[in-house]
């Protein structure tokens, strides 16, 4: 019976073209997340390079003053990309994986990013795991939705109930032989990402894997839950299909802007107004409060004094910078607090829905989501101050240019682990699609043997 | 054997069913003749287990279908109006994929021996089904009801759409599976095929059993008569 199953449902063009699709849409996306990939590298490799070129050529220009080169010259820290990102790129194409940064105020420089093609932020990207949460599913429904009702309307069902004792397990071979065919594509898809994309085997891959597979699995438990209610095709479909537009589109819209509602953030307006009035503003005013709170700030620099009656001096134009970010601190602050309120927000109510679960999964463990650039900007945050902490005695004693080696300062990586928790992972996916084939099951006990 | 015991069923108001009693022995052929909506399809959907009975019970060799429904399954064997398979497997691949359902598996040649009794032509056995005509696919329902060796044979309108020669061979076979014990109960519209075939002829009308002949006793004129005078 396996064997004739698998023949009649290897003989149907219609199948065989969706599973053709599929392939198709998923080499597209894996060549969609390649394209990606190396246009990260390049902009890394051009940027090593002309960062050592703009260093020496500052160096060149403003061989004198210290103070006056360090307004110049920018210092570059990579969020480093898994390439597993190729896979799922997630906020990595409106959030930038690398950042430039001088030591003077940093709030203004966080969110200057690369000129972007607008188009492309509009639609987003086709990369894999949008074919896989969005376009998976529509096959999948197609293969299932007539499960039972085909066989109904073609007329073989009355002949099958007639002979069979048991066409629970028909019907099982054949939603099994429809998941693994499924199945193929996605692995095959997946093994050849791990050539083409070069992503190395390891744990968080196998999760990637393992959530996909899991989402897969959780369609066709839903497909199986609307086979056992033995309805017409049509109402199959239209269940099925608005399933799918509930789950990919409505659901996470809606908890877009329930998000938005619930933690409303006035913070990023006013952190950038609290900032550059925190050190526009000091042009106007008496150098010498200034220089006290950055004294406040940085006890260890005490020592240095803005030169009375003079109009301008480094020790002041940075403190003045300074100010621009101490003055927006709490703002700033409230303003990643709110951000991470919504994050765990938006991760508890997707643990209901597979799709905002997954895309969440995927992103989490491709480090394309938000957490990984909330932490990446913390690192940068790090890194401006130790770069600051370096210069500040420097441009305060005046130190001569061509006492630093200018050449030590190449760009900088921040490499994040993804942190797998498993069972947060897979087990919210798990419970849902047991649950479906639970309802399943008692649905098909009462009815089955109906024509 | 086949029995119903005061079996009915109504839809609502409308009785499809009233009160049906009869006995279908081994090795009996059973024809039901009646007008559309007498409740032919209805006393034999009852016997299948499609349809729940409102009343009374279907049994066959002992056992309540509206009980055993699976348990049922087992012993019987039936030929829809209009045989139904897979369009993208031959003849022979749909033979052998509702055997295994009942739970059968036969070899290549048992398969195609059936096909052949059933009266399909052997060029035919290896063809999808998709390109076969209503008569061809008829006659791999018979063979599909003869490899499943059941004790009773439930046929509605097994018949209509065979040329007179495939229905003619179809009789035959009726009674050689009769003859090896087959209780069969079949409904059908045609009188004279009904007398050639059946030991005994039940007329119905409006969800009644109105008369029941044995065959030998009545000529086919006359059953056509007593059909028509009946409805």
């Amino acid at each position: 019976m396996e064997a004739l199953l698998l023949k009649n449902f290897l003989r149907s063009k219609g199948l065989m073209t969706g599973l053709l699709i599929l392939f198709v849409a998923g080499l597209i996306s894996l060549n969609i997340g390649k394209h990606f990939l190396d246009k990260n590298k390049e902009i890394i490799e051009k940027t090593a390079h002309y960062q050592q070129e703009s260093i020496a050529k500052n160096v060149e220009f403003h061989p004198k003053e210290i103070g006056l080169l360090l307004y110049y010259v920018r210092f570059g820290l990579v969020n480093d990309m898994p390439n597993l990102v190729g896979l799922a790129i997630g906020q990595r194409d409106i959030n930038p994986s690398l950042q430039s940064v001088t030591i003077r105020n940093l709030e203004e420089q966080k969110y200057a990013t690369d000129l972007m093609n607008p188009m492309y932020q509009m639609l987003g990207n086709m990369d894999f795991s949008f074919v896989l949460i969005y376009f998976f599913p529509l096959i999948i429904i197609a293969f299932c939705f007539n499960l039972i009702s085909e066989e109904k309307e073609e007329g073989t069902w009355s002949l099958v109930l007639s002979q069979s004792r048991n066409p629970l397990k028909m019907l099982r071979i054949k939603i099994l032989i429809r998941f693994v065919s499924v199945l193929l594509v996605l692995v095959l898809l997946l093994m050849i990402a791990k050539f083409y994309l070069a992503i190395p085997f390891n744990a968080a891959f196998l999760a990637f894997i393992l959530t996909a597979i899991l989402y897969v699995g959780f369609w066709f438990a839903l497909a199986w839950l609307v086979a056992s209610f033995h309805k017409n095709s049509s109402q199959n479909a239209l269940i099925l299909l608005l399933s799918w537009v509930t789950l990919t589109i409505v659901v996470p819209a809606g908890i877009n802007a329930l998000t938005v509602n619930l933690y409303p953030v006035p913070e990023a307006f006013s952190t950038v107004l609290e900032s550059r009035d925190g050190y526009h503003n000091k042009w106007d005013e008496p150098k010498e409060p200034t220089v006290a709170k950055f004294h406040q700030h940085y006890p260890q620099f005490s020592q240095f004094k803005h030169p009375e009656g003079k109009d301008y001096s480094w020790l002041w134009y940075y403190a003045m910078q300074q100010m621009g970010d101490d003055e927006a601190a709490k703002e700033a602050l409230a303003f990643k607090e709110k951000l991470k309120k919504r994050n765990a927000f938006s991760s508890t109510a997707g643990m209901f829905f597979p799709s905002i679960h997954t895309q969440l999964s995927l992103n989490a463990l491709s480090l394309s989501d938000m957490d990984n650039y909330m932490n990446f900007i913390e690192k940068l945050e790090n890194f401006h101050e130790q770069k600051r902490l370096y210069f500040y005695p420097k441009i305060f004693t005046e130190a001569a240019v061509s006492d630093e080696n200018w050449k030590k300062f190449g760009l900088e990586f921040y490499q994040e682990q993804p942190s797998i928790n498993w069972v947060k992972m897979l087990l919210p996916l798990l419970i849902i699609s047991i649950l479906c084939m639970f309802c399943a099951k008692l649905k098909f006990g009462k009815d089955l043997m109906a024509r | 054997m086949l029995q119903a015991k005061n079996l009915t069923k109504t839809y609502g108001e409308q009785t499809a069913l009233n009160s049906l009693n009869l006995t279908i022995n081994e090795g009996e052929i059973f024809a039901l003749l009646g007008q559309n909506g007498a409740g032919k399809t209805t006393t034999i959907n009852c016997f299948l287990g499609f349809i729940q009975p409102s009343g009374g019970s279907a049994s066959i060799n002992g056992v309540s279908v509206a009980e055993n429904a699976l348990e049922t399954k087992k012993y019987l064997a039936y030929i829809p109006e209009t045989v139904m398979l897979y369009p993208n497997l031959s003849g022979i691949e749909n033979l052998e994929f509702f055997s295994s359902l009942a739970g059968f598996s036969y070899g290549k040649d048992e398969l195609s021996s059936f096909l052949s009794k059933a009266g399909l032509q052997n060029t035919a056995h290896n063809q999808r089904v998709g390109g076969y005509s209503k008569g061809m696919r008829q006659k791999v329902g018979i063979a599909i009801a003869i490899a499943k060796k059941a004790k009773a044979l439930l046929l509605d309108e097994p018949t209509s759409g065979l040329d007179p020669k495939a229905s003619n061979e179809f009789s035959e076979i009726l009674r050689e599976l009769a003859q090896n014990g087959t209780a069969v109960l079949m409904a059908t519209h045609d009188i004279f095929r009904a007398k050639e075939v059946a030991n005994r002829i039940g007329i119905m009308k409006e969800g009644n059993l109105v008369s029941v002949i044995d065959a030998k006793d009545i000529s086919a004129n006359e059953l056509e008569k007593l059909y028509l005078q009946t409805v």
